[in-house]
């Protein structure tokens, strides 16, 4: 019987630790001139070494994981440990070589510029 | 009789197992679906958390895209007063696709579980984490009582 019971409880105690960190959609702002598209993403305490971003197929995921350091009992807590998730489609134009990406007091600049055959082009009269 | 009671815990163990699975299903379930409302909680205010050390009270707050310069704090015994301004940095001369990230200004204000030395409280900023180390006075520490 308690072998049994070892192997059902031994299950139950596995830990899945990364399905227990909720994941949200960081908010974004999305900008466009001639030259590129510009990406500003709110991810507040995520260090630099967290964050993935990814350009595939068309598909552009930012990806990165808040890990807070907790210095003593919880009084109040609003905001806690969580993956910022986003997908978003790219049109085919991005020069995928050129994306650039920066992180500044918790904000992600993804600059994606595109390519040169996707710029306009004044066509001069002959 | 006494013979069937580890056929009925197993049992047991297995509905718990099932509900564990059912409680795991509904976790990623949310994981595909949740959604960032931005810095600011629904009163308009960045998110805290605040901890206790014992010796020092610890507030973290959320603060994207904020420098040091938009940020005002003040404190006065057991009151604490965060303040800031967060400016739009929203490019010159580009189409806007999606604006979702708001500026803004706020003030939140608290009222602290015990008094704080304000000449040693010290305040860091990192990743769009505002970091606020909070000692507290002599009288409000806590205290060994040894045994006479």
């Amino acid at each position: 019987m308690s072998e049994k019971t070892d192997i059902i409880k031994r299950e139950t105690t596995v830990p899945e630790y990364s399905s227990q960190i909720p994941a949200i959609r960081p908010v974004v702002d999305i900008y466009e001139n001639e030259d590129e598209l510009l990406l500003f993403a709110d991810m507040p305490g995520v260090a630099k070494e967290n964050i993935s971003v990814t350009v595939d197929n068309g598909k552009l995921v930012i990806s990165g994981v808040r890990n807070l350091h907790r210095p003593g009992t919880v009084t109040q807590e609003e905001f806690s440990d969580v993956k910022f998730h986003r997908t978003f489609s790219v049109p085919q134009t991005i020069d995928v070589a050129k994306v650039n990406a920066e992180m500044k007091n918790g904000v992600l600049r993804l600059h994606l510029p595109k390519s040169e055959a996707a710029k306009p082009r004044q066509i001069k009269i002959a | 009789m006494w013979t069937r009671v580890g056929d009925v815990d197993r049992m047991f163990n297995t509905m718990d197992l099932l509900r564990t699975r059912m409680n795991r299903l509904f976790t990623d379930y949310d994981n595909f679906y949740g959604d960032d409302f931005g810095w600011r909680a629904a009163d308009g205010t960045p998110r805290t958390n605040l901890y206790d050390k014992g010796n020092q009270l610890e507030i973290q707050a959320e603060v994207p895209g904020m420098t040091k310069d938009d940020l005002n704090i003040k404190i006065q015994g057991n009151y604490l007063e965060i303040s800031g301004t967060r400016k739009s940095d929203a490019p010159e001369g580009y189409k806007v696709h999606r604006a979702e990230r708001e500026a803004a200004t706020f003030t939140r204000s608290f009222t602290l579980p015990s008094e704080i030395d304000a000449e040693k409280v010290n305040a860091s900023l990192s990743d769009g984490i505002l970091s606020l180390t909070l000692p507290k006075i002599e009288a409000a520490k806590p205290k060994q009582v040894s045994i006479s």
